[in-house]
C-alpha cells in the first residue's frame, strides 16, 4: 500500500512536488488572456524551482538514504536530474515568453493553441517529476509513458503536416518502445519471485537493491535488455532515434528546448535507475554498463555520420542531443570515476542545448528559415541570439572553456585510466568527426556573407539576460567545481554503479 | 488446461488479424481479444484478493472491449476508411510470416522455461505470438488505424505475459498502466483524425517528408 512508513516531514515534499504542476495543467485551460497565461506559467514554474531547493535541502539536512514516503523517494541521483529539470524548464518558460510574444504579434498562433500549451506544459513538468520521484519502477513507467502522451501534441502546436507526421512518428515509436520497457518490468517481478518481497514492495528499486543477490540473474539480464531497448528508444540512443530529428525540428522552439534539453534526460534517467538494480543482482561485474557504453557508442558514431550531411540547423542540433546522449551512456558505461563525469556531463548538456534550441528558434523567426545556407551573418544581424546560438555550438562541439570541454575530458581521461582503449579510441573519434563537421556550419552561420542587407536587430532584457545567463553558466561550471559538488555526484554515481 | 485452451483461441485470433481486409472485422477481433485476457485471472484459481482482481478484471474488459472498440469505430467512420488496400506486406505473405513467428515464438517459449520461469509452453507461445504480430501489424501496413490496433495487439501481448511471468503487480500499478493506454488510444484517435484532415487520407507511407 502507498501509506506505509510516511514521515509527513517528508511526505509534503513529494506532495507539493506534483500538486504543482497539476493545479497548473487544470488551472491554465481556464486563462484566457495569453499574455497572461505565459506569465503565470513562469510563476508555476518558479514555483516547482523552489519546492526543488527546498527538497535539496532537506536531502542534504535528512538521512543518507535519501528522503523516501510509500512508494516516492528523492536520493542523490533523482535530485541531481530535478535540479537539472528545474534549470531547463526554467530557461525555456521564460524564453517562451519572448517566443510566443512575437508569434502572437505575428498572429501565427492562437490563443486556444496557447491554452493547450500552457496545459500540456504543465503536464509535461508534472510527470517528469512523477518519473524522477518514483522508487516504484512500475510508477516510473507511468510516469514515462505519460511524458510521450503530454509532449504529443505540443510538436504539432502549429497543425502542419510535417508537424503531423513528426507526432505520428514520435507517439508511436515512443509508445511501442515504452511498452517493451514494460515487459522489462513485469520480468523483474518473475526475478524477484525468491526475494520474498510482495505486493507493492516487489517493484521499489531500493527494496530491490537491498535483496538483489537473491534475483534470478539470467532473467535479470533479460530483463535489463528490455528496458534498455524500452526506453532507448526514448532517449534516441541509436539505432532507435529516427523519431528524434524530426520531432526536435518540427516542434516549436521552447518544446525542442524542453525535448532536446530534458524529456531525453527523463527516460536516461530511468535507464539509470534500474542500471542500479541490475549491476547489483549481477554482482557489480559491470555486464549492465557495458551494454549501455555499447549503446552509447554506437549513438555517438550514428551521430557524427549525420552531422555532416545536414542542412537545417535545428536537425543538426537534434544529431547533438542524439550524439550526446551517447556520449553520457559511454560515461556511465565506462564505470567508475567515468560515471559522475557523465552527471556532470547532463547538467552541462541541456543547459547548452536548451540554449541552442532556443537561439536557433529566434533566429528562425528572424530569417523565416531554419536552413543553414540561408542563415549566415548572424552575429551581425542579431547580436544576442546569435552569440547565444554560435556560444551553445561551439560549446556542444567540444570547446574550452566550457563546461561540455572538461567533462567530456574527466570522461575520457577516467576512460584511459581504467584501459578502456577501445572504447575511448571510438569516443574519440566519433567526438573529433562531430568537431571537425559542425565547425564548418558554426563559422558559415556566424561570419558567413549576407545575401541581403538587414537592420541590426535589438533585443529585450529579457532576452539578453537569458543568454548571458546560460553562457556564463556554461563557462562557471567548466572552470570551478566546489569538492561538495563533485563529492555529491559521486554519491549520486555509487547509486547507478549499484554499490 | 482451460487457460491453454484460451490462449490457442487467442493464436487464431492473431491468424485472423493477419488476414483480414476489413477494419470494422480487425477491431471486433483485437476487443475480443482484449475482453478474453481480461477473463483470464478468474480462471487462475490462485488469486487471493478477489474483490481487487474483480474491479480489474472488470475495468480490463471494460476497455478492452467497449470503450476502445468505441472510440476506434469513431475514428473510423470520420476518418471515412473501410479496408486495409495494398498493406507493404501482403496477406498471403503476412500469413505466411505469420506461421513462421509462430514457429519461433514456440521455441522462444521452450527457451523461456530453461530461464526458470515456470510457464505452460503452449501460454508462452501464444503471447510471444500476440507481440509479434502487433509489431507486424505496426511495421506492414499503411492505415494509420491499422498500426493502432497493432499497438493494442502488442499491448494484449505484454498483458498476458505479465500474467504469465508476474502473477499480478500491485493493483494500482495495473489501474495507472491501464489509464495510460486508455490516454493513448485516446491521443492516438485524435491524431488520426487530425492526419486524416491534412493528407485527405490516412495512408502513412504518406508521412515520407522528414527525412535525413
Amino acid at each position: 500500500m502507498i501509506g506505509y512508513g510516511v514521515d509527513m516531514g517528508d511526505g509534503w515534499i513529494f506532495a507539493a512536488l506534483l500538486a504543482v504542476p497539476v493545479a497548473g495543467m487544470i488551472g491554465l485551460t481556464q486563462v484566457r488572456n495569453s499574455f497572461r497565461l505565459l506569465y503565470t506559467l513562469c510563476a508555476l514554474v518558479s514555483l516547482q524551482a523552489l519546492v526543488i531547493a527546498w527538497a535539496g535541502w532537506r536531502l542534504v539536512a535528512g538521512p543518507a538514504g535519501g528522503l523516501h514516503a510509500g512508494w516516492f523517494m528523492i536520493d542523490a541521483l533523482s535530485w541531481h536530474h530535478l535540479m537539472v529539470m528545474a534549470v531547463v524548464f526554467t530557461v525555456s518558460t521564460w524564453y517562451a515568453v519572448s517566443y510566443f510574444k512575437a508569434e502572437l504579434a505575428a498572429n501565427t498562433i492562437t490563443e486556444r493553441a496557447m491554452r493547450r500549451f500552457g496545459s500540456l506544459w504543465c503536464g509535461a513538468l508534472g510527470a517528469m517529476t512523477l518519473v524522477l520521484t518514483s522508487d516504484n519502477l512500475g510508477l516510473l513507467w507511468i510516469g514515462v509513458e505519460t511524458t510521450t502522451l503530454m509532449t504529443a501534441f505540443l510538436i504539432c502546436l502549429h497543425r502542419t503536416p510535417a508537424s503531423l507526421e513528426a507526432m505520428w512518428k514520435y507517439l508511436l515509436m515512443c509508445s511501442v518502445g515504452v511498452a517493451f520497457a514494460f515487459m522489462g518490468n513485469l520480468l523483474i517481478v518473475a526475478a524477484a519471485r525468491g526475494t520474498g518481497l510482495g505486493g507493492g514492495a516487489v517493484l521499489l528499486s531500493s527494496m530491490l537493491r537491498q535483496c538483489a543477490g537473491n534475483l534470478n540473474q539470467p532473467v535479470v539480464k533479460l530483463a535489463y535488455l528490455f528496458l534498455i531497448v524500452g526506453y532507448g528508444t526514448k532517449v534516441g540512443l541509436a539505432p532507435l532515434h529516427s523519431w528524434l530529428p524530426d520531432a526536435h525540428s518540427q516542434a516549436p522552439a521552447p518544446v525542442s528546448a524542453l525535448f532536446s534539453g530534458f524529456l531525453l534526460n527523463t527516460a536516461l534517467y530511468a535507464i539509470l535507475r534500474v542500471t542500479g538494480v541490475v549491476e547489483a543482482a549481477v554482482g557489480n561485474t559491470g555486464w549492465a554498463l557495458g551494454v549501455l557504453r555499447l549503446f552509447g557508442l554506437v549513438s555517438i558514431l550514428v551521430a557524427a555520420a549525420f552531422i555532416l550531411s545536414q542542412s537545417d540547423v535545428k536537425r543538426l542540433l537534434a544529431y547533438h542531443s542524439v550524439e550526446h546522449m551517447g556520449i553520457i551512456a559511454v560515461g556511465v558505461g565506462l564505470g567508475g570515476g567515468a560515471i559522475w563525469a557523465a552527471l556532470y556531463h547532463v547538467f552541462n548538456h541541456s543547459l547548452c542545448k536548451t540554449l541552442a534550441f532556443c537561439s536557433a528558434g529566434r533566429l528562425g523567426q528572424l530569417y523565416g528559415t531554419h536552413d543553414m545556407g540561408r542563415l549566415k551573418g548572424v552575429m551581425a544581424r542579431d547580436p544576442v541570439w546569435g552569440t547565444g546560438l554560435v556560444g551553445s555550438l561551439l560549446a556542444l562541439i567540444g570547446m574550452a572553456p566550457f563546461a561540455l570541454f572538461v567533462s567530456e575530458f574527466q570522461i575520457v581521461k577516467a576512460g584511459v585510466q581504467t584501459g578502456q582503449w577501445i572504447s575511448v579510441g571510438i569516443f574519440l573519434a566519433g567526438t573529433c568527426m562531430v568537431f571537425a563537421g559542425a565547425l564548418q556550419h558554426v563559422l558559415e552561420m556566424a561570419w558567413g556573407e549576407a545575401t541581403e542587407h538587414h537592420e541590426v536587430v535589438r533585443r529585450s532584457r529579457l532576452e539578453i539576460v537569458l543568454v548571458t545567463v546560460c553562457l556564463v553558466g556554461l563557462v562557471v561550471a567548466g572552470t570551478w567545481m566546489p569538492a561538495e559538488v563533485r563529492d555529491f555526484l559521486m554519491a549520486a554515481g555509487r547509486i547507478v554503479e549499484g554499490r | 488446461m482451460w487457460v491453454d485452451g484460451l490462449f490457442v483461441v487467442l493464436t487464431i485470433a492473431n491468424l485472423i488479424l493477419l488476414g483480414t481486409t476489413r477494419l470494422s472485422h480487425s477491431i471486433r477481433v483485437v476487443a475480443v481479444q482484449g475482453v478474453l485476457l481480461a477473463l483470464l485471472p478468474i480462471l487462475r484459481v490462485e488469486s487471493i484478493h478477489v474483490t481487487r482482481a474483480l474491479f480489474l478484471v472488470v475495468l480490463t474488459a471494460a476497455l478492452k472491449g467497449g470503450v476502445f472498440p468505441a472510440m476506434l469505430m469513431r475514428s473510423m467512420r470520420e476518418a471515412s476508411v473501410r479496408r486495409e488496400m495494398e498493406p507493404m506486406l501482403g496477406f498471403t505473405a503476412s500469413m505466411a510470416l505469420g506461421v513462421a513467428m509462430l514457429a519461433a515464438s514456440f521455441w522462444m517459449g521452450g527457451r523461456m522455461q530453461a530461464l526458470g520461469l515456470e510457464v505452460s509452453p503452449i501460454s508462452m507461445a501464444s503471447v510471444l505470438f500476440m507481440m509479434f504480430t502487433g509489431i507486424l501489424l505496426l511495421t506492414a501496413r499503411r492505415k494509420a488505424l491499422t498500426q493502432v490496433l497493432g499497438f493494442l495487439v502488442l499491448e494484449n501481448g505484454i498483458y498476458g505475459f505479465g500474467l504469465l511471468v508476474a502473477g499480478s503487480v500491485h493493483w494500482l500499478v495495473e489501474v495507472g498502466v491501464l489509464l495510460d493506454v486508455f490516454v493513448a488510444v485516446f491521443v492516438m484517435g485524435i491524431a488520426v483524425y487530425h492526419i486524416n484532415r491534412e493528407f485527405d487520407h490516412m495512408n502513412v507511407d504518406e508521412l515520407d517528408r522528414l527525412r535525413g
